[in-house]
């Protein structure tokens, strides 16, 4: 077992769980935070297997996670605008958390790639997980009819 | 539609399908000619769906 491998079993393994609790139990706003933060842990779970068993390919199914992640959130948001109203989450904390994790994991895993498309890809990967996660906390504990548009 | 803007329409697809095609060309793992013309091709159609998508948000 490598250091990226530990590292990709503490994030999804420790990020996982927490979020599965954080779904599975408490209010409607902890739990829609809660499911948002999957996608944004399972990503960089993904990047750093991807680097951990030596596949470029677990690159590209992080960044259709950063991708669909955010929007699958503003899916919930909408569709729940209703209720969260009432009672909007406070999910500052942990969408921080999320987006320093996710920054970590990519900064680390540049460092060690050698300069080129990879490198692009993996920092775009990066500014897809941590805006879209985000934009997806901001419209969950805004409202998304605050969002230009919504 | 104008002149003006016509001109600016077209500027604004051709600058997405500058982006779009970046990104393509970023994402992929080996540059050959197919990948070029497939690379071109999807560009241009998701450039046309960005900008409905952004005169949808914006307005025109």
């Amino acid at each position: 077992m490598n250091g990226w491998l530990l590292a990709a079993a503490v994030t999804l393994g420790g990020g996982l769980t927490a979020t599965l609790w954080g779904v599975t139990t408490g209010p409607l706003g902890r739990r829609v935070v809660a499911q948002n933060l999957a996608t944004a842990v399972a990503c960089p779970g993904l990047l750093l297997l991807s680097q951990a068993y030596e596949r470029p390919a677990y690159v590209d199914l992080a960044l259709v996670l950063a991708v669909l992640g955010p929007v699958g959130t503003l899916v919930f948001a909408r569709l729940l605008s209703d209720e969260l109203t009432g009672h909007p989450p406070r999910a500052w904390w942990p969408t921080w958390t999320a987006a320093a994790l996710g920054t970590a994991v990519v900064l680390a895993l540049c460092a060690v790639t050698a300069p080129g498309r990879a490198t692009v890809k993996l920092l775009v990967t990066g500014a897809l997980l941590v805006g879209g996660n985000v934009v997806a906390g901001r419209a969950l504990t805004g409202g998304i009819r605050g969002v230009r548009g919504g | 539609m104008t002149r003006r803007s016509t001109r600016l329409a077209v500027a604004e697809v051709l600058a997405w399908w500058v982006a779009l095609g970046g990104l393509w060309l970023a994402f992929i793992n080996a540059v050959d000619t197919l990948e070029l013309a497939v690379g071109a091709g999807a560009a241009g159609v998701a450039a046309l769906a960005a900008r409905a998508a952004r005169r949808a948000v914006t307005g025109p």
